[in-house]
């Protein structure tokens, strides 16, 4: 009788990598779901239970294409909600790292650093949560080799706390508005309430 | 429980502790604590007359303190014996029940405790279980939510016997409700409170949804589960009943219960799993089917009976599967819940079995054990050597078999509560106890047989009777090939390897020897293995001292059920001499010899062992000589 | 006529785990009240809420998750670090501390939000309406930006 393992498992990937080594013991609960908040505010497709499945069930590709592996912010809400103990932020980051070594690309806009304007004085690198940001030197057109913020995709969660510290507004997520639709709405809310002077 | 109390051979002591157990199997001495009750029971009629001039309420623990009860009480309508109580921490000694009982006199409050001495021949503990507390679960908020309520309450709720005599209403407005959730395995199957599933409350959640829905049909019942467990004749049925009368099941474990702070209604919270869909649910009120847990003093009880505690807390049996009705200690039975969850109708068969099993006791003038008892030499014993009892072999054994009774005096056997696993044989630096069956002669034989030829090549495997031995012959019997060069040597339990064999297995020239028995949980002598695996550990490090090479000795535990197992560690172990280069094998073994003689010293001094060697001497002798010759 | 205290409401879009509680500040906060629906309070950048002082508003709440609780791990600490400094300098300028009011709500603060808004906007008129900030009419409506 043959009892040798049979070659190498997507699960037995994610399980080497620090965070997912309880992945198995998921049994399905549901709980980390509805704990978290991404579903909820309007992301129907993500699931982390759903996610750990296709792992368990060696479905590389999709977990890699999953809306779930590059949404989850790492909040750990679920984590003491799950009664498995299961760390699943820890999972699914485990899955990501793969899937950012299999050359898949996060499907967030990510923070962008206008070169022309940092002045890199790390008010950002301090605040990002993610420690997504590094300072680098580089050659930047008209400024030459100078040192700049730079942010690494594969970290970035787009919260945006970068855009909101920076002093000279030079890093920022590309959203569905910017610092000058927020004040304009201010100002015409405030109008259409009168401001008596 | 009538017909108990009035039945000629059955004695019901209520309120009434176990506070001793002293002797053996038929020879039980009891103590007993007759808590006082304050009314002399004799003369109590129960018409309770005491409790409707009580002036004091308090809430009545029966009723889950959903209603209340005098000072001077019984707990329900229904108890057995009707005898009336007072409870002293709350009564005021206004002495009101005293002028009511009147000429009956039946209330005295200069009882005491009182401790009873009872001869008894065997026991059944049916202590059953308590209930887990939700409110360490902030994400229910039971205990802040008026509403959110666990089952226990909920049983009384619905009870016609019950404080609202069976009218189901919430405690927030005192409104029945209409819409409801239930929310299976509270506490249970969570590794962060109870890890194993609590095994009736997926049914009772079931019974009780039919319940209100047959009392009001109109009710909207919602079970909120992770998987449905029916594992009993007609339970399936039972769970189709449900669905027939339109009670929702919905897969997927609530992750948060919110409360609207005007209406007090209450919003589960959870993944629906089939659809993959987080949903947001109002309800009038949500009854938590929390985890059944070993009663709070299960340890203390489990110290006193001298039983044993599976991992979980509950009482452990003697074999899980072989005799489930039997605790460890001969002539102590368990009925019910008390050894784990299990419903009316497995306590009840428990019960009766563990009555027939009793009753076997009961009827026998002598009682027979395993012959493997553990026997003193009273010469040898340290007490009768250098005048003082060592006491290491009391320590050791899980039974608490040995007596010593002053320094002065040799230990004692207690043969009728010794098991056999032959800790204190293995333990006992005077070699002053051997076991029948597995004395050390015996096995030092064996021992010499399988390493007579070419021992260097061997690997010399100890295996427990109940678990590694077993998991050897499974190994067999499914055909996992394993080295042909492991000897394997039986003894009860790993607490019976004695530091000697493994020295002695080495002297011979043994290439490899395995220490193998039971995973700790699965101990057929309670701690037996504990006191294995510590001498285990102490040896490991003596070699690595001594530069043994590493995987020369290995420990592992390896249940019956792990034939694989043991298959995967032999070969490992085989794979360990094939890399040693043959010479140096034997190079090594050839260094070690004197540092093992040196510890066996004492070895050839115990009654039996030196015979045995010169006996098997020749023996081995001979078979080599008839081997050269054929 | 009465009216009723301007308060500008900066919330991060994950602090309301109830979705009624979400849809009534999505869609039934009174006119006098106005939202800014932001990733994370740490996405608040100071500028907003001195544009909310400056054009008039008399009161401004900041509602986030719970500090342990948010969404971007830590983003709220950085959000509470820069305005906490910030409020300093509002004072300064004549923008009194009472009028911001920081709501961390915890998953199960269900129907809080209504309250805190009503409670504060009740704070708001018993201090009447915001000063005039001296630099109110060097900005034109749109901020620094038009
Ligand atoms: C809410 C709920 C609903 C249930 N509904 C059903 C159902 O519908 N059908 C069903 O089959 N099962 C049901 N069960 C399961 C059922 O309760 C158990 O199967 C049953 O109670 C077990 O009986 P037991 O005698 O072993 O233990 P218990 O009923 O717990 O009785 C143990 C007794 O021992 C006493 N005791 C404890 N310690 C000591 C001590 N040290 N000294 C002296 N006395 C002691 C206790 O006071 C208690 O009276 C339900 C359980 C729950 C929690
Ligand atoms: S909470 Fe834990 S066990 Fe439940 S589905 Fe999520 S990961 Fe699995
Ligand atoms: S850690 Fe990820 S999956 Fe878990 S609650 Fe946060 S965002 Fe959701
Ligand atoms: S805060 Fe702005 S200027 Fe400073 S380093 Fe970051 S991007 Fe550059
Ligand atoms: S958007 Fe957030 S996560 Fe991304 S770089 Fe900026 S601070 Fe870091
Ligand atoms: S019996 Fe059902 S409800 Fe109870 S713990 Fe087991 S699965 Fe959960």
């Amino acid at each position: 009788m043959n009892h040798e393992p049979i070659g190498s498992l997507f699960v037995d990937e994610v399980k080497a990598i620090p965070g997912g080594e309880f992945v198995e013991m998921c049994y399905s609960c549901g709980t980390c779901v509805s704990k978290c908040m991404i579903q909820q505010k309007g992301e129907p497709e993500f699931n982390p239970r759903r996610l750990l499945r296709m792992v368990m069930m060696e479905m590389k590709d999709e977990s890699f294409d999953s809306k779930t592996t590059w949404l989850c912010s790492a909040c750990d809400l679920c984590y003491p909600a799950c009664p498995q103990k299961i760390h699943i932020s820890g999972v699914i980051h485990a899955v990501k790292s793969l899937a950012v070594k299999n050359d898949k690309k996060t499907i967030q806009n990510t923070a962008v650093v206008d070169q022309q304007t940092c002045v890199a004085c790390g008010l950002c690198v301090e605040a990002c949560p993610y420690e997504a940001i590094k300072i680098i030197e580089t050659k930047v057109p008209y400024r030459g080799i100078i040192n700049v913020a730079s942010v690494d995709s594969g970290l970035c969660m787009a919260c945006g706390t970068c855009s909101a510290v920076c002093r000279s507004t030079s890093i920022g997520v590309p959203e569905e508005f910017t610092d000058e639709s927020v004040v304009e709405g201010l100002w015409t809310w405030l109008q259409s309430q009168g401001v008596e002077d | 429980m009538v017909d108990a109390a009035r039945h000629p051979r059955i004695d019901v002591r209520t309120f009434t502790e176990v506070e001793k157990v002293e002797g053996f199997v038929g020879n039980f001495k009891v103590t007993l604590r007759e808590k006082a009750k304050y009314v002399i029971a004799d003369r109590c009629n129960g018409c309770g007359d005491c409790a409707r001039v009580c002036p004091i309420e308090v809430p009545n623990y029966f009723d889950m303190n959903l209603a209340p009860r005098k000072a001077a009480y019984v707990p329900m309508s229904q108890s057995v014996p009707l005898v009336y109580n007072i409870d002293l921490d709350a009564c005021i000694h206004c002495y009101k029940c005293v002028d009511a009982c009147g000429a009956l006199e039946a209330i005295d409050f200069s009882q005491e405790d009182k401790l009873v001495e009872e001869d008894i021949g065997a026991m059944i503990v049916a202590t059953g279980f308590s209930h887990f507390d939700p409110s360490v679960m902030e994400e229910y908020g039971y205990s802040r939510y008026p509403n959110v309520i666990t089952s226990m309450e909920m049983e009384r709720l619905n009870n016609s016997a019950g404080p609202t005599a069976g009218n189901l209403i919430r405690p927030s407005d005192n409104k029945n409700p209409q819409k409801l959730a239930f929310i299976n395995c509270v506490g249970s199957r969570d590794k962060r409170y109870n890890p194993s599933c609590s095994n009736f409350c997926c049914m009772y959640s079931i019974k009780n949804a039919i319940l209100l829905k047959q009392m009001n049909p109109n009710v909207d019942i919602t079970i909120y589960y992770i998987d449905i467990r029916t594992p009993s004749k007609g339970y399936e049925e039972f769970y189709d009943r449900a669905r027939e009368m339109g009670i929702h099941f919905s897969q997927g474990r609530p992750s948060l219960i919110t409360e609207d702070p005007e209406t007090h209604n209450l919003f589960v919270h959870s993944e629906d799993v089939t659809l993959g869909k987080v949903m947001e649910k109002e309800y009038d009120m949500v009854m938590l089917n929390q985890a059944a847990v070993p009663q709070p003093d299960q340890n203390h009880m489990s110290s006193v009976l001298n039983v044993a505690q599976s991992p979980g807390g509950w009482f452990m049996e003697y074999h899980p599967k072989l005799r489930p009705i039997d605790s460890p200690t001969d002539g102590v039975f368990f009925a019910g819940a008390c050894q784990g969850p299990k419903d009316i109708p497995s306590s009840v068969a428990q019960g009766s079995a563990a009555s027939s099993r009793a009753s076997r006791i009961l009827q026998s003038d002598h009682w027979e054990i395993e012959p493997t008892v553990a026997v003193v030499f009273p010469e040898r014993c340290s007490a009768t050597t250098r005048g003082r009892a060592c006491g290491i072999c009391a320590k050791a054994c899980p039974y608490g078999a040995i007596n010593i009774f002053s320094p002065e005096i040799p230990a004692e056997v207690v043969t009728a509560k010794c098991h056999g696993c032959g800790a204190c044989v293995a333990e006992c630096p005077e070699d002053a106890i051997t076991q029948l069956h597995f004395t050390d002669a015996q096995i030092l034989a064996q021992m010499r047989a399988v390493l007579a030829d070419k021992p260097e090549e061997k690997i010399l495997a100890f295996r427990c009777h109940w678990c590694s031995y077993g998991g050897a012959d499974l190994a067999g019997t499914s055909h996992f090939e394993y080295t042909a060069n492991e000897r394997g040597l039986r003894v009860m339990c790993s607490a019976r390897m004695d530091t000697d064999f493994i020295y002695e297995a080495y002297r011979l020239g043994a290439g490899a020897v395995l220490y193998s028995g039971c995973h700790p949980q699965d101990c057929h002598y309670i701690t037996g293995q504990l006191i294995g695996a510590k001498r285990a550990s102490r040896l490991e490090k003596i070699f690595e001292r001594m530069k043994m090479t590493d995987g020369r000795f290995r420990v592992e535990w390896i249940s019956a059920a792990e034939g694989d197992k043991y298959a995967r560690v032999l070969n490992e172990m085989q794979a360990v001499l094939d890399d040693i280069p043959m010479d140096d094998l034997k190079a090594e073994i050839e260094q070690l010899k004197p540092e093992m003689s040196k510890r066996l010293k004492k070895f050839p001094g115990v009654p039996g062992v030196q015979e045995a060697m010169d006996y098997s001497d020749i023996l081995v002798d001979a078979i080599t000589k008839q081997k050269e010759a054929a | 006529m009465e009216t009723r205290p301007k308060i500008a409401l900066f919330q991060c879009k994950w602090c309301l785990y109830s979705q009624p509680d979400q849809n009534w500040v999505d869609n039934d906060l009174p006119s006098s009240m106005y939202l800014v629906k932001l990733p994370c309070t740490g996405r608040i950048n100071p500028l907003y809420i001195l544009n909310a002082a400056q054009g008039g508003a008399d009161g401004i709440v900041i509602s986030g998750c719970l500090p342990e609780k948010c969404h971007y791990k830590e983003g709220n600490l950085s959000a509470l670090r820069q305005h906490e400094e910030f409020l300093n300098f509002l004072d300064y300028i004549g923008y009194e501390r009472s009028r911001v009011r920081f709501v961390w709500l915890d998953l199960q603060d269900r129907g809080r939000i209504q309250k805190e808004l009503a409670d504060f906007e009740a704070e708001i008129a018993k201090l009447g309406k915001a000063k005039v900030l001296a630099t109110r009419t060097n900005v034109s409506p749109g901020g620094q930006y038009a």
